[in-house]
């Protein structure tokens, strides 16, 4: 598969407002995209993922660390590698409120060098895929937040180009129109081989449209993998053991000592123990632990798991790096 | 081709705002023709009878220059500051053609459709005053083009600035004052001023439309002066233009307002 874009190693901090501190935004972060793909980009608020995005975009100089477009190094060539990108970042304020649907598509394919009778076909096309039609002589200021989002994805369309960026594509949009733009996006990918990056905090979004994902936390990537492989691994990893029994202090001592995630609920009449094994020898520590005091174990179930919970593991930490390297 | 397609985009987006705006455009045009209407009440009542008719013609012609270079100087600085805080100004600059390239386009855009402007102002104005000044395009057309040239340069760096500091509002106030004084001041009391963006040509238009000089008269060397002016300041301007982008890439400074 073809590379398209490869980012390398990199740094990017900012100084504090006041003093002269600075705040490591990115470090280190690498990873590459293939022609085609979705990759979600995930990570808490501040994490450094829109930083990382604007990067690729061209809007941020990196400190160190290099970014290739299709093989083009950004910092020596970014009006060419350029080419190759467009984004949506700021959803409905990346447009100009005062101009119509159709005027907003024309005016940005004109900053891109491309005449009105050129993209007529084109956006057409657009406002037929994003239900627009009746609405392309109304003005931006007047359409629902859904249908500007909307507008402002069919702008990044129009440019044509190999990468789209989206950062945070269904934020504050119904969910009828979310799922809409989930469908859209997913026709992208599948009918013109576009690749997508997106960052969002809708899991559901990230988990029905992604291939791959890369979470950052704290400016470092923390995973790297495909989505249902991180799925796989942390339902393999999470249990719902029933016990017969409560356990004892000393048991539960011993619990807290070699496992670090884990729920025990013993206010019931059968106790319960929700835990994470990142390692499959640990299920004999487990079972060590129940011997000591003969503690019988009625049920043992794998635990359903979705991938928002999956996000908020690997961000707390849970054996996040074990995961990176894992993958 | 492409460099084509933007300028057109630009005309277009340029036009279709100043329709949609067209209460604030009005307002715009009626402030300007109360100045000058203030002005030449002030010539009537309290200037010399003697010269009153060359005085008149002076403040057509300053008032004019002043209006032109305000909206050409100032209003890529506002045009920055207002994509900032729509959020635009980040999708621009992803654009292959370069940001620089959008605010040419803006200006060139922005500054033909105010010279139209400039145009029934300044008619109004001589029908005004019962002043009829010497229209000759042919000489005014290459001074102007020049002129203008060095103010892009100008607005260049006004832009840059409003890249960085965003809220340069107070400051293109006080450089209305300052383009004031230097359209008014006359080139024979401070020679040296020949060499700012736009003294040179504003005198020579002083010179074609007062004085009634054809191009001809005007010499090579006065236009060698204006050319000079014009690229170098274009260029200057320029410059601190994509030194200040690189800055604002550099602090993340593109999309704060």
């Amino acid at each position: 598969m073809e590379t398209i874009v490869d980012v390398n190693h990199l740094n990017k901090s900012y100084k504090m407002r006041r003093g002269k501190e600075h705040i490591q935004a990115v470090n280190d972060v690498s990873f590459k995209v293939q022609k085609g793909e979705i990759l979600g980009l995930l990570g808490p608020n501040g994490a450094g993922k829109t930083t990382t995005i604007k990067m690729i975009c061209g809007l941020l100089i990196p400190d160190s660390g290099s970014i290739s477009i299709k093989g083009m190094d950004l910092s020596k060539n970014k009006l060419q590698g350029l080419q190759h990108i467009s984004a949506v970042l700021e959803g409905n304020r990346n447009l100009y409120w005062r101009l119509t649907v159709r005027e907003n598509l024309e005016y940005f394919a004109g900053n891109r060098g491309k005449s009105r009778k050129e993209v007529y076909g084109r956006i057409e096309e657009l406002l037929e895929q994003f239900n627009l039609k009746g609405k392309e002589h109304e003005l931006v200021n007047r359409l629902s937040r859904g249908m500007q989002q909307k507008l402002a994805i069919a702008v990044a369309l129009l440019a044509d180009s190999e990468v789209i960026l989206l950062d945070e594509p269904t934020l504050g949009i119904d969910i009828e129109t979310g799922y809409e733009v989930r469908q859209i996006l997913r026709d992208i990918v599948e009918k013109s081989n576009r690749t997508i990056i997106l960052s969002s905090h809708d899991m559901d979004v990230i988990q029905d449209l992604c291939d791959r994902t890369v979470i950052i936390n704290h400016g470092q990537i923390v995973v790297d993998d495909k989505v249902e492989n991180l799925m796989r691994l942390f339902a393999v990893r999470s249990y719902t053991i029933t016990l017969g029994q409560p356990l004892t202090d000393q048991q539960e001592i011993l619990l807290q000592q070699e496992f670090s995630h884990y729920q025990y609920s013993a206010d019931r009449i059968e106790p319960i123990l929700e835990i994470d094994l990142a390692k499959s020898e640990n299920i004999y520590k487990l079972f060590d632990i129940f011997k000591k005091e003969n503690t019988p174990v009625e049920t043992i179930d794998r635990s359903t798991i979705n991938f928002e919970q999956v996000f908020m593991k690997i961000v707390k930490g849970e054996n996040g790096h074990e995961l990176a390297s894992s993958s | 081709m492409s460099w084509l397609h933007l300028l057109k985009a630009n005309f277009r987006k340029e036009y279709i705002e100043l329709k949609r705006y067209l209460p604030n455009t009005m307002a715009m045009i009626f402030t300007f023709y109360f100045i000058f209407l203030g002005m030449f009440a002030g010539i009537q009542v309290i200037g010399d009878p003697s010269v009153q008719d060359v005085n008149t013609q002076y403040a057509i012609v300053n008032y004019i220059v002043w209006f032109l270079a305000m909206v050409v100087m100032q209003d890529i600085g506002w045009q920055v500051t207002n994509e900032s805080m729509r959020g635009t100004l980040e999708q621009l600059s992803m654009s292959p053609m370069g940001l620089w390239r959008i605010m040419t386009a803006r200006l060139v855009a922005t500054t033909s459709i105010n010279l139209i402007i400039v145009v029934v102002l300044l008619y109004i104005s001589m029908l005004t005053a019962g002043q009829w000044l010497n229209i000759d395009v042919i000489a005014i057309a290459p001074i102007l083009i020049l002129t203008l040239i060095s103010m892009f340069g100008v607005g260049f760096m006004i832009a840059g600035i409003s890249i960085i500091l965003k809220q340069v509002q107070s400051f293109l106030q006080i450089l209305q004052f300052i383009l004031a004084g230097l359209t008014f001041v006359p080139l024979s009391v401070a020679p040296f001023l020949a060499y700012l963006p736009f003294v040179k040509g504003v005198d020579l238009i002083r010179y074609v439309m007062i004085d009634g000089a054809t191009l001809s008269q005007i010499g090579v060397g006065n236009f060698l002066i204006l050319a000079f002016n014009a690229i170098f300041y274009f260029i200057l301007g320029l410059v601190c233009f994509l030194y200040c982008e690189r800055v604002a890439m550099h602090k993340g400074l593109l999309a704060h307002y």
